[in-house]
């Protein structure tokens, strides 16, 4: 019964449907995007399907990041993945030598597009290639910037936030001495990545061997023995004076920002979307803080997706997927992109493109994550993070971070512990990876 | 009558009783076969298998329509409980790749890992403190509103209502709720408790989270023990009761000295379905109100599965995990299953 339902549905939509559309080829792309971010997502897949009558692409929504690398993994065993997958920037070692993925820039090649992949933003190219050349394409590359409250920052009488950590110090206490906010500044939920690991890019400190992973899997953690130790004792005490806040379980950072609880916010520049959207106070943002005993301060690293091809499909499939790949890197479509959600553009072409335009002029503030990203020539410990299993290390991580700010333990204790745990999942890592080649990708 | 179904079919199979005898017994009317039924009971115990009215449930000859009947129940425990098990304990010797392309057989590698991991440990502490902590306070907290309900006169169906609500409300429901209500930047319940001097931030602190979450998982659970100890209660013989009261024995006393010992099996059964529900049903809780956090301190066993397997990929750790909890939870189920039926006479 159901299924005669259903068969009469289908004869129905089948003979409704437009004859040209029978012929397009339909793939999937699976991601992670919701809310705004989302919505503009499915703006790009509609421009592309519109750009052309010969292929479809489909964007399916499948939660957040760790639930898209789930659903992938199990329809990868089930033998039916889709075409293609957005995956966070700590699973690329997952990915790459999963042995399930098509670099994408040997899929280009073949299928006789020329990307300029020599075009890519630095630390983004290098993020998301394997010895030179890429394996996913990014997608949604963000980096942290320092976001402020204008008002507060000028009621203590200071122009704006100070560049170095110290002197930042020095206008947070003021502020809250002077009562015009309750905290100077709130926890970011990914503090591991914007006050760990981008502090560390940005102040020159190895954060593992073999820079930081790039060399090899046998990388192991060294940031126990760096100024990462000094900086989480900085927040611990920033906590325990009243200078930072932590919005908790449910509550949103940001949302201790954009209401004007607390005077400044170190977040990713894709939130421009909802903080212009939300916020009711007079805000703007900045470059990141650097240690006063380091000048010039080295670029940051990114984070977001990418777009990874997955193997098991027909090579019409793999046009179709080829043709939308080739549209996401044209610089158009990442203009409009970095302009609708506030990403950065993956490209020095679309980036130029952007200034032409005079877009900076209006939106000072987008400018400052490409900026950042791409200032000075990135070196070993600027260049990204390639660490196995990088999820479950920075949870260890977090963990121990957390038993410091409960005052359970010491700042230098921790780290230890955190770097002793990081290093046996990296084995672990190693071990079951022995034998593919990753050797000397620097 | 149906609940005999199931005695007469074994009967059969007994060896020696012919089955056209058995059938014959079919023949006769519903009454007859009800009212010897009755009669046979005192004999019963002597031997079952002669009774001559006994109703036999009809399934026809053979295994083959038992068989369809129960086809469901067993595919549910085949797809649900076997296979699943069964991939469990594989991938628990395996040191694998998630997407299951390298794969390496490591003996019990994964199970010393766990042994020798600090944080194993604490989860399992954690665990420990967690469940017994429920498990006091939800049986105290149950066993006052059920022996307030016979105190209750008027409106006794809307308070037991009122009681039973929790239970429907989901438990990531439940447990966003709590975990608003004692936020410390916005909670009203936290505002109360920092009037009164305690520091309370369940977000920095590892106790008070332990107890958040142990509140909640216990204001969950209080409405399932209720409804077995208020039935409990109602088997109590009234007339014990009654001769307590004429000898001047109060409400209190009445139910301590009579009402609570009457209450053990139930208690006992409930103990184990708590530790049961602690150890497995509390995931959405934990997940909504502390995910694990801070720095462990709620980080029960079953959660550090969930956080092994789906977000750090770790599936051999993961397995191993949940084959060490599979272990528990048969221990439990066996001990119940021992204790249970022996202890449950009243002795009256």
């Amino acid at each position: 019964m159901k299924r005669a339902t259903f068969m009469a549905v289908l004869f129905t939509i089948l003979a409704l449907a437009p004859p040209a559309s029978a012929a397009r080829i339909e793939v999937q792309w699976w991601h992670a995007m919701s809310g705004v971010l989302g919505d503009r997502l499915n703006e790009v897949v509609e421009k592309f399907n519109q750009s052309q009558d010969k292929y479809t692409v489909v964007a399916v929504a499948k939660g957040n990041y760790d639930e898209v690398t789930n659903g992938v993994i199990a329809a990868y065993r089930a033998k039916r993945p889709p075409e293609m997958v957005q995956i966070a920037e700590r699973g690329y070692l997952t990915m790459l030598l999963s042995e399930a993925v098509v670099p994408v820039q040997d899929l280009l090649e073949q299928k006789g597009y020329k990307v300029d992949f020599a075009d890519f933003i630095k630390p983004v190219a290098s993020f998301w290639s394997y010895k030179g050349r890429m394996s996913a394409l990014p997608f949604n590359s963000s980096t942290p910037i320092f976001w402020y409250n204008k008002d507060h920052f000028q009621k203590a009488g200071f122009d704006k936030p100070a560049d170095t950590w110290q002197e930042l110090e020095k206008q947070l206490y003021a502020i809250k001495a002077k009562g015009i906010s309750e905290c100077g500044t709130v926890l970011p939920g990914d503090f591991y990545w914007s006050l760990l690991e981008n502090y560390s890019a940005i102040n020159n400190q190895p954060y593992g061997t073999l820079a930081n992973g790039f060399g090899g899997l046998g990388t192991e953690f060294v940031y126990n023995k760096t100024k990462v130790v000094s900086q989480v004792a900085r927040l611990k005490k920033w906590l325990d004076d009243g200078i930072m806040q932590i919005a908790g379980q449910g509550f949103s950072p940001e949302q201790l920002f954009t209401s004007g609880r607390c005077s400044t916010f170190v977040n990713s520049t894709a939130s421009h979307g909802n903080i212009e959207r939300n916020a009711t106070i007079n805000w703007s943002a900045t470059f990141l803080p650097h240690e006063s005993d380091i000048d010039p301060p080295l670029n940051s690293t990114i984070g977001g997706g990418a777009i990874w091809v997955m193997k098991g499909h027909t090579p019409e499939r793999y046009e179709a997927v080829a043709a939308f790949l080739n549209f996401v890197a044209q610089p158009e479509t990442q203009v409009w992109w970095h302009g609708a959600t506030g990403y950065v553009p993956a490209t020095k072409r679309a980036y130029e493109l952007a200034r032409e335009r005079g877009y900076y002029k209006d939106h000072p503030t987008r400018e400052i994550a490409v900026l950042q990203l791409s200032r000075g020539t990135p070196n070993e410990n600027s260049r990204g993070f390639r660490f196995g299993n990088f999820v479950q290390t920075m949870l260890a991580q977090r963990q121990e971070v957390e038993a410091v700010f409960a005052g359970q333990k010491q700042p230098q204790q921790a780290m230890d512990d955190a770097v002793k745990r990081g290093n046996e999942i990296l084995r672990q890592f190693e071990k079951l990876n022995a034998g593919k080649d990753l050797g000397g990708d620097r | 009558m149906t609940v005999r179904s199931s005695v007469t079919w074994r009967d059969v199979a007994v060896p020696g009783q012919p089955r056209t005898a058995a059938a014959s017994a079919e023949l006769g009317s519903r009454d007859a076969a009800a009212a010897s039924d009755r009669a046979a009971v005192p004999r019963k115990r002597a031997r079952p298998v002669q009774e001559p009215g006994l109703k036999r449930a009809n399934f026809g000859e053979g295994p083959g329509l038992p068989t369809l009947l129960l086809l469901p129940q067993f595919l549910i425990l085949l797809f649900f409980f076997f296979i699943p098990s069964l991939r469990a304990l594989t991938q628990s010797v395996l040191l694998a790749d998630p997407f299951g392309t390298t794969v390496q057989f490591v003996w019990f590698d994964n199970f010393k890992a766990l042994f020798a991991s600090v944080e194993y440990r604490q989860s399992v502490w954690v665990t420990l403190q967690f469940t017994v902590g429920q498990n006091v306070l939800t049986l105290l907290v149950a066993l006052v509103l059920a022996f307030a309900t016979d105190r209750i006169v008027r409106g006794r169906s809307v308070y037991r209502t009122i009681i039973l609500l929790p239970y429907a409300i989901a438990p990531a429901v439940a447990g966003i709720l709590w975990a608003f209500l004692f936020n410390p930047a916005v909670g009203p319940l936290a505002q109360m408790l920092h009037s009164l001097g305690v520091a309370w931030d369940p977000n920095l602190n590892p106790n008070h989270a332990l107890i958040l979450v142990t509140l909640a998982a216990s204001w969950k659970h209080i409405c399932y023990d209720y409804i077995f100890l208020v039935v409990g209660l109602l088997a109590v013989p009234v007339s014990l009761m009654e001769a307590a009261a004429v000898d001047g024995a109060g409400p209190i006393r009445r139910f301590v000295s009579i009402g609570l010992p009457m209450l053990g099996p139930t208690v006992f059964f409930l103990t184990v379905m708590n530790f049961i529900y602690g150890f497995f049903e509390t995931f959405a809780i934990i997940d909504a109100v502390t995910k694990g956090g801070p720095a462990g301190a709620t980080n029960i066993l079953v959660y550090k599965v969930f956080v092994d397997g789906f977000v750090n990929l770790d599936l051999g750790s993961s397995a191993a995990q949940s084959v060490m909890l599979m272990s528990f939870a048969l221990i439990c189920t066996l001990l119940q299953f021992r204790y249970f039926d022996r202890k449950v006479n009243y002795g009256v």
